[in-house]
């Protein structure tokens, strides 16, 4: 029996996904992948994730926002740690990503490139609240 | 607006034969064909049908055909205008081509001159019209360059960099020192060529006024205490004292704060990398009547005459290919934009051996309110 934390990660980039994976599974985590929203919300309901990464800004099914709601509105998905990932500056405008009030959680807004140890480190503790 | 029928085609004469035989010649050769009898009818058929070519009797009772070409060729855009008269002198063909008419048909003519008229006409209306769709397609893509380039070039950076942290994490268990420091050089290295994209970003938002940029009034010794904290650590590792001298009773000057904090600490940055152990940087200012003046100086090893009037050029480098490691290449033409956008100036004066000034100028809030009060905001 593994007691590994799952964590599910979205992003329509095979590479980033890759990347990252080894650097999760490095962590210690099981990691599941899903190329595009659709097969994110599917994975996230067959695998019930303890964690979940999404892109903001992904070619299929809208946003990374569609997904993170559709998320959301599962049983599991009102209380799991939700990290959004941008490719946006965030030295820029976006630096105060605030989401608004009506929108739902996010946990952590991360920027690619994510250093592996802040990685890490945000999830281990979103996953120890 | 893309018509998929046969080229419509509107002869204006108040010959009734000639409209006839117009028509005639023109429909065996596939075009679709509407006449008027007089300028008004016409110039209604065509704002109705908006036909790709009009012939224009020059000489008709009513509104004559000169005026008629001044009409159409403002509301109908694309129109090819074709004049036709009995009285084809150089002068009135003149007139008729300044008025917008693109050609002229001298009677009588034959059906097959009248053909070749027409073709002509259509191949210089496509012609213009694809001229139009390509200028169109052009600036479309020099506006959406930038969005262009910062997806498309900074995301497979992005995955490398990625690819490098993931090398990092894992490298320690299976390589040896040798080929971590190669992994993290590698690192550097692209982290530089994303700055180096974001800078050129910046310059080319600066260019086409899309790059962020307020107006407020902002207190110069605000600014060069922010300046003391962001620059001091850089300063100490390297031994380099930093003083600052900017007087409390400053004018105001007005400006983007975050830009020119990016200009004060790009020359102060480049002071600290050419400026050897135990040197001098201060930062000070002043002013006169019209200008805020800021002195940036360093101790550095100071800019070669000859040199000097081409630091602010994009990827120029004072010493060549050795300096390629050291930066972007568009920090001091960044710095020189930002203050031009300011309404401002910079210069800078060396003397090698013994260091750098920047003097920037920023004009004060009188002399900018004179400058461009006239200016809609």
């Amino acid at each position: 029996m593994s007691t590994k934390k799952k964590v599910l990660l979205i992003d329509d980039d095979k590479d980033f996904l890759y990347a990252t994976k080894l650097i999760l599974e490095k962590g210690g985590y099981e990691v599941f992948l899903a190329e595009d929203g659709r097969r994110g919300v599917e994975m996230w309901k067959s695998v019930s994730p303890d964690l979940a990464i999404i892109d903001m800004m992904m070619e299929t099914w809208g946003e990374g926002f569609e997904v993170l709601k559709k998320i959301r509105a599962t049983d599991t998905g009102k209380e799991t740690p939700l990290f959004m990932l941008s490719a946006v500056d965030l030295q820029g405008p976006y630096q105060s990503f605030e989401p608004p009030p009506e929108f739902p959680k996010v946990n952590k807004v991360l920027h690619k490139p994510v250093k592996a140890d802040d990685l890490l480190g945000y999830i281990a503790s979103a996953l120890s609240k | 607006m893309m018509k998929a029928q046969r080229p419509l085609i509107l002869i204006i004469d108040d010959e009734e034969s000639l409209r006839d035989g117009c028509r005639q010649a023109l429909e065996k050769s596939g075009y679709a064909v509407l006449t008027a009898g007089e300028g008004s009818e016409g110039i209604r058929i065509a704002r109705e049908k908006t036909p790709e070519i009009a012939f224009i009797d020059l000489k008709m009772p009513g509104i004559s055909g000169m005026e008629i070409i001044e009409i159409l060729s403002k509301d109908i855009p694309d129109i090819v205008l074709i004049m036709i008269t009995g009285y084809a002198t150089i002068v009135s063909a003149v007139e008729a081509i300044q008025k917008g008419a693109y050609d002229y048909l001298p009677k009588p003519f034959s059906p097959d001159q009248l053909r070749t008229v027409a073709r002509r006409g259509l191949d210089h209306r496509d012609l213009k019209i694809e001229t139009r769709r390509l200028r169109e397609e052009k600036e479309r893509m020099e506006r959406n360059f930038i969005t262009f380039v910062s997806h498309e070039m900074r995301s497979p950076l992005v995955v490398i960099r990625q690819y490098i942290e993931s090398l990092k994490t894992i490298a320690g268990d299976r390589f040896d020192k040798e080929v971590t420091d190669i992994i993290s050089r590698c690192g550097r290295r692209i982290q530089r060529l994303e700055e180096l994209i974001e800078h050129w970003l910046d310059l080319s938002k600066i260019e086409n006024g899309t790059f962020a940029q307020k107006k407020e009034a902002l207190w110069l010794c605000r600014i060069a205490a922010g300046i003391a904290d962001e620059m001091a650590p850089a300063c100490m590792n390297k031994g380099i004292s930093l003083e600052i001298n900017v007087p409390e009773d400053l004018p105001e000057i007005i400006g983007d704060e975050e830009s020119l904090m990016r200009v004060f600490t790009n020359i102060i940055g480049n002071g600290i990398k050419y400026t050897p152990e135990g040197g001098k940087i201060s930062f000070s200012a002043g002013c006169d009547d019209c200008y805020v003046s800021v002195n940036i100086s360093d101790t550095g090893i100071g800019i070669p005459q000859d040199k000097l009037p081409f630091i602010f050029e994009p990827f120029f480098r004072v010493r060549g290919k050795e300096e390629r490691e050291k930066g972007s290449g568009l920090g001091l033409t960044f710095c020189k934009k930002i203050m031009t956008s300011h309404g401002g100036e910079i210069e800078a004066s060396s003397k090698e051996g013994e260091g750098t000034t920047f003097v920037l100028k920023f004009p004060t809030q009188s002399s900018y309110a004179g400058t461009y009060s006239r200016r809609p905001s």
